[in-house]
């Protein structure tokens, strides 16, 4: 699951310099450490976004960073609102369950 | 199969540059990153993409254009987008802001109540625990040691090794990871330890095996000699008469256990003398009993 430098940079189709300023600008966070940094598959998803970004899509610099902000926003929305509908969903569930016992309670 | 240039909304005679306009403008709008859970954009995508990719390559566009190949010819392949990691990863990862929301926070209902919940966890989500590897001494492992581990990313760490240790144990450092994103607790450093194998003490379990050589006068004779152990040198009694293979117990001078020691376990090697000698082979060849006895008698069948 974990990628090295190497194979990040082999992966991404990125140059060790522009890997070291998507860093700096905290577009990419890996884990591990400074000299030694550990990439996941995500990051890797995410460096090939920076990368549609910027290629294809034609943005530049300050634009990614705005837009991976925003993104991470939304992501963190969708979360919330998932988490809220599962959370809604389960309750439903126990008060379903809970109403149709009282009936058989009732009619006993 | 569609025409390249209608998914593109754009004239046959368009110039490389009005293709790269189109294309963007659709891409701005269609990207799956840009468009998380909206399945139908990742479809539309796909297909400006391959548009794309075939009509932004000069010689691929003037194939097309004269019918030697087709629009399928150039599909992308599918690519893995971030939107399906950001959607799986757990709380508190690196890339999570969930700042959109911070004022819905302040209220006082079950989504507020939930948020907080989730704002706490991700908060105080541990630091990555680092893995090291870690060799010592036979010696070391049996009677326990400090080493100093060299990290690859510089500094140090002192590893207090317990007695006893064993080959493939790992220690956990607390706290010697990693450090949390948050405010959570870092991470803690697991050392993997593996123990050289020594020159002639071999361990089982907690008891220390050794091969002890002793002289052909010792082993019929009886004798009192200096047999090593992982605390130094004891004296040994060989009783009269021992052979090869007899094995003496030394009560607890194996590896240090909860509650006391293992048992040292020394296994008699008998040993003629190195060089040839007349004195002796004059003795066995008049040692009438010595032609006696078979010590292969078990073997029989």
């Amino acid at each position: 699951m974990i990628i090295s430098k190497l194979d990040f940079l082999d992966r991404a189709q990125l140059d060790r310099e522009t890997l070291e300023v998507w860093i700096e600008e905290e577009w990419l966070v890996p884990s591990g450490t400074a000299t030694e940094p550990a990439f996941s598959e995500a990051d890797l998803a995410r460096a090939k976004l920076i990368r549609d970004l910027r290629q294809d899509l034609g943005i530049n610099d300050e634009g990614v960073g705005v837009i991976l902000n925003l993104l991470d926003q939304v992501h963190g929305l969708r979360k919330a609102l998932a988490d809220m509908l599962q959370f809604v969903r389960e309750r439903s569930v126990q008060s379903d369950a809970g109403s149709s016992m009282g009936q058989r309670q009732d009619r006993e | 199969m569609k025409d390249p240039y209608e998914i593109l909304g754009i004239e046959r005679t368009a110039s490389p540059k009005d293709i790269q306009k189109a294309y963007r403008r659709l891409a701005k709008k269609l990207h799956p990153d840009l468009n998380p859970g909206n399945k139908g954009s990742e479809e539309r995508f796909k297909e400006v993409a391959g548009a794309y990719d075939l009509l932004s390559d000069p010689d691929k566009r003037q194939r097309f254009d004269s019918g030697e190949i087709d629009a399928s010819g150039a599909e992308r392949p599918r690519q893995q987008y971030y939107k399906d990691f950001a959607a799986e990863a757990a709380a508190g990862h690196p890339y999570e802001n969930r700042s959109g929301f911070a004022d819905f926070a302040q209220a006082d209902d079950i989504f507020a109540e939930l948020l907080r919940r989730q704002a706490r966890e991700s908060r105080r989500a541990r630091g990555a625990d680092l893995h090291y590897r870690l060799s010592i001494e036979f010696l070391d492992a049996v009677n326990g040691t400090t080493k100093r581990l060299t990290l690859p990313e510089g500094g140090s760490l002192d590893v207090t090794i317990p007695h006893g240790i064993q080959e493939g144990q790992v220690l956990r450092l607390r706290g010697k990871g990693a450090p949390s994103i948050g405010e959570g607790e870092a991470g803690d450093a697991l050392v993997e330890i593996s123990v050289n194998p020594h020159r002639f003490f071999a361990r089982h379990g907690d008891d220390i095996h050794i091969d002890l050589p002793v002289t052909i006068a010792e082993a019929v004779l009886g004798a009192r000699i200096e047999a090593p152990t992982p605390t130094g040198s004891v004296i040994l009694t060989v009783p009269k008469g021992s052979n090869t293979g007899t094995v003496l117990r030394l009560k607890g001078k194996g590896v240090p256990r909860r509650g006391g020691h293992g048992d040292e376990l020394v296994k008699l090697k008998v040993m003629l003398p190195s060089e040839p000698n007349p004195e002796l082979e004059t003795f066995l060849t008049n040692w009438a009993t010595g032609t006696s006895y078979d010590p292969r008698r078990d073997m029989q069948s």
